[in-house]
């Protein structure tokens, strides 16, 4: 019997699969990095927040004893990230059981936190911040340990005299805002809308997207011609227009702006998907798996999408970066949320209220949107050189 | 048009029914230029234990008759216009020990069914099944993002009854038969680790692990260098012999019909031209076009003189001459009004040897008296 023989130092080279090959090669790019780390300090943000940027101290004495405020007053939405984040971590390091498993797994424990948190966490319902200075102004209360912004988003310093419009001074580093708020600490909370807006309306958008894209590029014929139709209809809507009158009749929700944002995105993933099942369809590999009898499903899921995928996350990290713009321009319109902080929402409080123009309420939040849409970009690029390295040979010609 | 040619090169003992009989096969596809027909009433059958070569030319319709089998035709650009392929696989497998949920009727018995009238699910229990299939390109015919174990497997844990494990070992034991050293740990490597020689043997190894009837081989060492080429037509010929099935050799390379055939049909522009066993074919070529074929082929040591070639170029589908569609390039074309008006049929010129021109020795007869289904199974009684 004939046999190959391979030499062994590739038998003995661990095998690294093509989307784990994209990823190191795009980890690579300075441009990826440096989108990643500044993707990254919003994510720290968003998650760690509360203990970053809060009135209430992280632990003080006072006559009734050692207490965390702070803790006490973390809401169900802070725990449930805190808590995922943490499993995250321990599942990234439990490098032994199959990912399949382990994203199960993510999964499986976060609806069990979701719902013990929100059951179980209530947090006080009034809160004063002005009681903790007093306390420690009054001796009531021994010492106390803040955090590193010292200030919560909406702590207006009630107690004290004009803290409105103050620039920037070695006590509120950012300046506060028209309500007297520390810009910094509402900066911090402002990221969490920021990453959350980005990632669930493109989630959204690249589910639909890639699913009907993917019916229609696999089926053609009048199964394109509807998606096709389809399509058309939904990039006429004007996006920024359904969301205000959906405003306007529904109210400020944050959920239904990304599911809005959403349910109009999807087109341009549905057309690359469409283009990329069209051309995998005649793929040999895609005719093997169907003439091995594998069904529909596995063929559609398992062997055509993890190949056509990646053209789609390369335009998806662009869409990241739109939703966020757009979140920014409804907050600037006055159309986005009224009593959480979002970068949009600073930017219009920048040239509003007392009739003059405060440059430190323009410059950060602005610097922060456009360093986050920058940040996708890159990423988005060095994603797209990092799939497609004949891309980045044409482009330098 | 004519009768569906049996013929068995087997002992007469071994041979019962066709394991699969094409009938007057027509597929056609709308294109541009409106509807073209490329497989143009093909007949064909292949018994238990055959190897049936087709040869021909690019865009003959080869590999549309062996993809017919299976369903693979696209279908909104594709048309199955007539035809049935007849599928009599026995009274084994598809139902024992297989993910057959009854819903196919005539399955269990001997009854032959009709592969084109099937619905998809129930030729997904067919394909990989009972008729499995290798491709032309090993460099792209394996998924490029999955491990080849994860792709092995997939398709033992379908159509099998058994656990993961028992699949691995099944697994392991299929990369051994097709001569992959150190299987275990194979599987575990990406298609891309691999040369093209060991990534036709994987999908050999896929395409038998489910031991299948009737393997469709699609012009399966066009891609491969010679010496691979002969250690996988080695390998097709030895898993052959070990386990009877039948297969179905689509290629344009006359000498590997030579070495692993026993049966040749000749196609050209969607039909079959000739057809009988690969020594009657090749001792005693009929059809002008397989001698064309012959003639252009270059003998080692002989470089006295040019090869001749076939004159003109392949027919346009959508715009096929009228009568015999070789006529234009055929040598023996005298001008001829017959040949231009009417396409012969295909007729048993000497017993087991059919051959579709009206200038073949004893066509004068085959006018008069066109073989039909009976006479030729009494032919082979």
């Amino acid at each position: 019997m004939t046999t190959l023989n391979t030499p062994q130092s590739i038998i003995n080279k661990q095998p690294r699969s093509f989307l784990a090959g994209v990823l190191l090669d795009m980890c690579g790019r300075w441009g990826a990095r440096v989108g990643l780390a500044w993707i990254g300090l919003v994510a720290f943000f968003a998650v760690f927040g509360p203990l970053v940027a809060s009135s209430h101290p992280i632990l003080w004495k006072t006559e009734d004893g050692l207490s965390s405020p702070m803790l006490e007053h973390l809401m169900p939405a802070d725990v449930i990230l805190l808590a995922m984040t943490f499993v995250a971590a321990v599942l990234l390091v439990c490098k032994w059981i199959h990912f399949g498993k382990r994203v199960l797994w993510f999964f499986a424990i976060g609806i069990v936190v979701s719902i013990l948190s929100l059951v179980f966490i209530k947090p006080p319902q009034a809160i004063v911040y002005s009681q903790y200075r007093e306390a420690l102004t009054t001796e009531k209360a021994d010492w106390a340990v803040m955090t590193i912004v010292p200030y919560s988003p909406t702590d207006r310093f009630r107690e004290m005299e004009e803290t409105r419009f103050l620039s920037p001074t070695s006590k509120h580093w950012m300046g506060t805002t028209g309500d007297g708020e520390d810009l910094c600490s509402r900066m911090i909370h402002a990221c969490r809308i920021a990453l959350a807006v980005g990632f669930l309306s493109t989630g959204i958008a690249i589910f639909i997207g890639v699913f009907i894209g993917g019916l229609m590029g696999y089926f053609s014929g009048w199964v394109d011609l509807l998606g096709m139709r389809l399509v058309e209809v939904f990039s006429s809507i004007p996006t920024i227009f359904l969301l205000i009158t959906f405003v306007a009749f529904y109210g400020r929700n944050l959920y239904l702006m990304m599911i809005i944002l959403g349910l109009t995105g999807w087109v341009g993933y549905a057309v690359f998907t469409r283009a990329e099942f069209l051309k995998l369809r005649e793929q040999d590999f895609v005719q093997a798996a169907i003439a091995c009898g594998l069904p529909l499903r596995s063929v559609l899921f398992k062997h055509m999408l993890p190949n056509g995928v990646t053209p789609v996350l390369v335009s998806a990290s662009f869409g990241v970066a739109g939703a966020i713009l757009t979140e920014s321009t409804l907050s600037f319109l006055g159309l986005g949320l009224v009593d959480e902080p979002s970068w949009g929402q600073m930017l219009n409080q920048a040239r509003g209220q007392g009739g003059v123009f405060t440059w430190w309420m323009a410059i950060y939040p602005g610097m922060a949107i456009f360093l986050t849409v920058f940040a996708y970009n890159l990423v988005g690029e060095a994603l797209r050189d990092a799939i497609d390295p004949q891309l980045k040979k044409a482009a330098q010609l | 048009m004519t009768q569906p040619p049996e013929f068995n090169s087997q002992p007469p003992e071994a041979k019962t029914q066709p394991l699969l009989r094409v009938e007057n096969l027509a597929v056609s596809f709308d294109g541009p230029a409106g509807r073209v027909r490329a497989v143009n009433g093909v007949n064909l059958s292949i018994y238990p234990g055959q190897t049936l070569g087709v040869v021909g030319e690019s865009g003959c319709g080869k590999s549309v008759s062996a993809l017919s089998t299976l369903q693979l035709v696209p279908t909104p650009p594709g048309h199955f216009d007539s035809g049935s392929i007849w599928w009599n696989p026995g009274s084994e497998k598809t139902v024992s020990g297989t993910v057959s949920t009854g819903e196919t009727p005539g399955e269990t018995g001997s009854d032959p069914i009709d592969l084109l009238t099937l619905t998809e699910k129930q030729m997904q229990n067919i394909r990989g099944n009972d008729i499995a299939m290798i491709f032309q390109e090993p460099m792209t015919s394996l998924n490029p993002v999955y491990t080849v174990g994860e792709q092995i497997l997939e398709a033992i844990l379908l159509h099998q009854n058994v656990s993961r494990k028992q699949a691995v070992d099944i697994a392991i034991q299929a990369l051994m038969d097709v001569g992959i050293a150190d299987a275990a740990s194979r599987l575990k490597v990406y298609p891309h680790q691999m040369s093209g020689g060991m990534r036709q043997r994987i999908m050999i190894a896929m395409a038998l692990a489910c031991q299948p009837k009737l393997l469709l081989a699609d012009e399966p060492t066009t891609a491969l260098d010679v010496t691979i080429q002969a250690q996988i037509l080695e390998l097709l010929r030895k898993l052959q012999a070990q386990r009877g099935m039948s297969i179905m050799l689509i290629t344009h390379d006359l000498g590997v019909v030579a070495e692993n055939a026993d049966v040749v049909a000749v196609m050209y522009a969607g039909r079959v031209v000739e057809y009988g066993s690969v020594h009657d074919v090749f001792d005693n070529p009929l059809h002008p076009y397989t001698r064309g074929l012959f003639d252009s082929m270059p003998i080692l040591g002989s470089s006295k003189h040019r090869l001749r070639t076939i004159e003109g170029n392949v027919p346009n589908p959508a715009d096929l001459p009228t009568g015999c569609p070789f006529h234009p390039r055929c040598r023996s074309f005298e001008g001829d009004t017959h040949c231009t008006t009417n396409d012969p049929p295909l007729h048993e010129i000497a017993p087991g040897h059919w051959a579709s021109c009206w200038h073949v020795d004893g066509h004068e007869q085959a006018k008069a008296t066109r073989p039909d289904v009976t006479t030729v199974t009494q032919m082979h009684a």
